[in-house]
């Protein structure tokens, strides 16, 4: 059922890499001095270019494809796959499981390549990735990233997944670099660095790729850096464009070199209009919002550019001058021609973000449609007024992972409705005073998780939920509170949704849950032993006659990451 | 979040105390229930107008001749011109969606501003005023109260007496918020990994401020109309004049300086420090009023067409 190798340079030198917590996040040590490609029976590989046009029928047009890293451009995580339905869920089974053979960050999303065998590509931290057979889950290669010593990470050696195109799968890389390997052998084509990993800059996203364009990010918000979306060529790697979300003109003097609006997740497109839109995080200092005044425009929200140039075309902001943490870094869902219930459709972008409400935009002009009721409980937020408070710790929800951290919602055309996985424990903020000349006070910011919190006297006890959102209306339509004594039990990772109605996602204390989308009812449920921390992949294999749900497994993440895994584990139904 | 009443915070019997209490009054003024600053005017010792004028004195002395008066007095002209359009700007309510209508208002306060920044005028302001302590905020407040002049030329550009009252008891009694701009000398480096090089003078970041969420409202209350209640555009238009009146109070003490010095040199620290204040004070009630929307605040949801 498992496939290991017993020899395996590529998993041997990522074992080897230790993550070290150091003044100001992580490091890496132990790294290889060059990356490492180990090939195993890689003529298994069909050599069929992925093109444009598959890219564009990925998941909802063509159910036996998963080419991206949101199932599709749109990023609504929807397959036309209809093998699995509520009716026979209870019968879906566990086929085999990938030991990946390196117990690091497991927040990536296998894509599969269609054909005679489906391919997977997958990656996990510290940049290991394999390419699998997707019927038998044997590894066909293993490929290992020499990431350079000085690495400064925020959270852990994330990474959550390839971009593929032709002949070759791209990945981003923690040094703040996108990687371009031959997906047929595994071996390096090209590298390119977009920022510099000893300032703070890294990325850990799923790139995507459009029309001739590698198109990626930038992370290190925590760490004075500015953020950007760059294009890529493809081919070689040069930059085509490169677009900075803190221009000079929306900041105060220079603050705007240290603005932070990094946009550390995966951006969703819209093909026919050829509009990207990307999720931004907070401006930079976090918590003290007196030196960068005004709203820091183009931070916390979605900020939508023209592909084609880079050019920004609108931003709507969820937490203007925010000084909660309060990210917009869940990817965009995109939906074309959604009916709007008076007989007009509109094109809308829908956003859940860390404040903990799902946003509706007109996707032309960002204009807010409908902002839902709250998804999570709201206590005391924004009530905490900075810096003034500094003798109380006020407990306050949504926390500063959310709502609704970079867990990726879903979205399925069949019932209309959102999914997401939110977080729902207190967090506080506290200000510390930091003495320096002649007694002059300064203060900076700092935080405690659940449980280190007091307990806000109407909080209703649970730690997360996976909620269900009407985006026109905005209408909660159900939500699963999850609640359990274990502090670990909050939401990680990503849903899934299928054309029957079916919507899936994982949980922090192991769970793989099948739910019906409509009601919101548990219809099936895996155990898996070890935290879900990603979003999840699926298809249809028509030389198996079986649809398969894949899912990365093994806990990672800023708080609670819980017991380390090593696991693709992928599940089957026949026809 | 204050209590408004037609947009301007609301002065209850604790915040006149406080308020008199900072400023020094305690005798028969105090024990009234109501006061305009007009009331106050020639109560008030002004104490420490001593040291408000060696702080502008050193202004002075380090600006003379470096600032442009024509260019200063042509946008402080226009500058008035669209404070007075503020009430127009509420009447308005929500702007369309080409709307650039308060980005005129910022226009010639971005041409001061711009101006001041590159003749280094807020470095020198910087250099020479102290940090928001209630000493200070005290101090300028007794200065300003005392300087008619600074309030009439409000009072010209449509700002009522209770206006201009509330604006002043509200940023005097929010003296722990002043307190935390702290001015740029005295950040240190690696709170927050954020190096000081790169952050501006505290009273270039109150002014800048002002003018970077004017630039912004257009955008904000359009996109955001499906959220907006009366309430909050009065709001927006009450912190809008508190802002306005820092920003004009900054604009007209370096027109001044820069041409007839009428003002003696406590009167420029006044104003200068109480504009800053203003423009602080306001910017972050906006934020808090008109930004942060909870579900309480918003226009109830439609629920679907």
């Amino acid at each position: 059922m498992a496939s290991i190798h017993q020899h395996d340079a590529a998993v041997e030198a990522a074992q080897n890499i230790e993550m070290v917590e150091v003044e100001d996040g992580y490091t890496l040590t132990n790294l290889p001095e060059e990356s490492i490609t180990q090939q195993f029976d890689i003529d298994q590989i069909p050599q069929k270019d992925v093109t444009q046009e598959m890219r564009e029928a990925s998941a909802k047009e063509d159910p036996t494809s998963w080419l991206m890293y949101g199932g599709g451009y749109q990023q609504q995580r929807h397959t036309s796959a209809d093998v699995i339905t509520p009716d026979n869920v209870e019968d879906l089974e566990l086929e085999y499981l990938v030991q990946s053979g390196v117990a690091s960050s497991m927040e990536g999303v296998p894509l599969v390549v269609p054909g005679d065998p489906p391919v997977m590509y997958q990656t996990n931290g510290p940049n290991h990735a394999k390419a699998i057979n997707a019927r038998t889950g044997e590894t066909l290669w293993s490929y290992t990233y020499a990431n350079p010593q000085g690495l400064l990470l925020c959270c852990d050696a994330n990474n959550r997944g390839f971009a593929v195109h032709g002949d070759k799968v791209y990945m981003t890389t923690l040094d703040s670099g996108i990687v371009a390997l031959n997906r047929y052998t595994g071996e390096e084509e090209w590298y390119t660095s977009t920022g510099d990993h000893e300032v703070g800059y890294s990325a850990t996203w799923a790139p995507i790729v459009h029309e001739g364009k590698v198109i990626t990010g930038s992370a290190g918000g925590e760490y004075g850096v500015s953020g950007f979306v760059a294009a890529l060529d493809p081919s070689n790697g040069e930059e085509v464009w490169r677009t900075n979300t803190t221009p000079s003109e929306e900041w105060a003097g220079d603050s705007h070199e240290h603005g932070a609006g990094t946009v550390w997740m995966t951006p969703t497109l819209d093909p026919e209009s050829g509009m990207i839109h990307a999720p931004v995080g907070n401006p930079g200092p976090d918590f003290d919002g007196t030196v960068r005044p005004g709203p820091n425009r183009y931070t916390i929200g979605t900020l939508t550019l023209d592909a084609e140039d880079g050019s920004i075309q609108w931003h709507y902001g969820e937490s203007p001058h925010d000084v909660w943490d309060y990210d917009s870094s869940a990817p965009k869902i995109r939906v074309n021609d959604m009916d709007m219930g008076d007989d007009s459709t509109s094109d809308v972008v829908i956003s859940p973000g860390k404040t903990a409400w799902v946003y509706t935009m007109d996707a032309g002009n960002g204009q807010l449609l409908e902002r839902s009721g709250e998804t999570t409980q709201h206590i005391n937020m924004w009530k905490m007024v900075p810096h003034v408070d500094e003798d109380r710790r006020v407990a306050f929800v949504p926390g500063a992972h959310g709502g609704n951290d970079w867990q990726p919602p879903s979205y399925n055309p069949e019932t209309g409705l959102v999914y997401v996985n939110q977080n729902n424990a207190p967090h506080e903020i506290f200000w510390e005073e930091a003495q320096y000349e002649a007694g002059q006070t300064y203060w900076g910011g700092g935080l405690n998780d659940w449980p280190d919190v007091s307990e806000p006297s109407n909080w209703n006890g649970n730690l997360s939920a996976i909620i269900a959102v009407d985006p026109v209306s905005g209408d909660v339509e159900w939500r699963d509170w999850i609640s359990a004594d274990e502090t670990s039990d909050y939401l990680w990772g990503g849903s899934i949704t299928t054309a029957s109605g079916l919507t899936f996602a994982g949980t922090q204390n192991g769970n793989l849950i099948a739910y019906d989308g409509e009601t919101g009812d548990r219809l099936w449920q895996f155990q898996l032993g070890a935290p879900i921390c990603s979003s999840l992949s699926s298809w249809y294999d028509p030389g198996e006659g079986k649809q398969y749900v894949a899912v990365q497994v093994g806990g990672s993440g800023w708080l609670h990451g819980g017991r380390r895994g090593s696991t693709v584990a992928v599940f089957g139904l026949s026809e | 979040m204050s209590q408004y009443v037609n947009g301007m915070p609301q002065i209850g019997q604790e915040d006149r105390r406080q308020f008199l209490k900072v400023v020094g009054l305690t005798g028969a003024v105090a024990a009234g229930s109501e006061f305009t600053l007009s009331d106050l005017r020639g109560e008030i010792e002004g104490e420490t107008a001593g040291e408000l004028a060696a702080m502008g004195e050193s202004i002075r002395s380090d600006l003379v001749g470096t600032l442009d008066a024509g260019l200063l007095g042509s946008e402080l002209a226009s500058l008035e011109g669209q404070i007075e359009r503020l009430p127009e700007l509420r009447a308005m309510g929500v702007p369309a969606e080409e709307s650039t209508e308060y980005q005129q208002l910022a226009e010639p306060g971005w041409a001061i501003h711009e101006h001041l920044t590159e003749v280094g005028f807020f470095e020198s302001v910087e250099e020479h005023l102290p940090e928001f302590t209630p000493e200070h905020i005290g101090a300028t407040a007794r200065e300003f109260i005392n300087t008619g002049a600074l309030a009439s030329a409000l009072n010209e550009l449509g700002y009522s007496e209770e206006e201009l009252t509330s604006t002043v008891v509200n940023v005097v009694n929010n003296k722990e918020r002043l307190a935390m701009w702290v001015p740029t000398k005295n950040i240190p480096a690696g709170v927050e990994g954020f190096d000081p090089a790169n952050i501006a003078p505290l009273h270039q970041r109150a002014s800048a401020g002002v003018l970077l969420w004017t630039d912004y409202l257009d955008t904000y209350l359009w996109q955001n109309e499906v959220l907006m209640t009366d309430t909050i555009l009065d709001n927006n238009y009450g912190d809008l004049k508190q802002m306005y009146a820092g920003l004009h109070l900054l604009a007209n003490a370096a027109e001044d300086l820069a041409g007839s010095q009428e003002l003696n040199d406590a009167q420029l620290t006044a104003a200068l420090s109480a504009g800053a204040a203003m423009m602080i004070v306001g910017q972050e009630d906006l934020t808090n009023d008109v930004m942060r929307i909870t579900d309480e605040m918003r226009a109830p949801r439609t629920g679907g067409a």
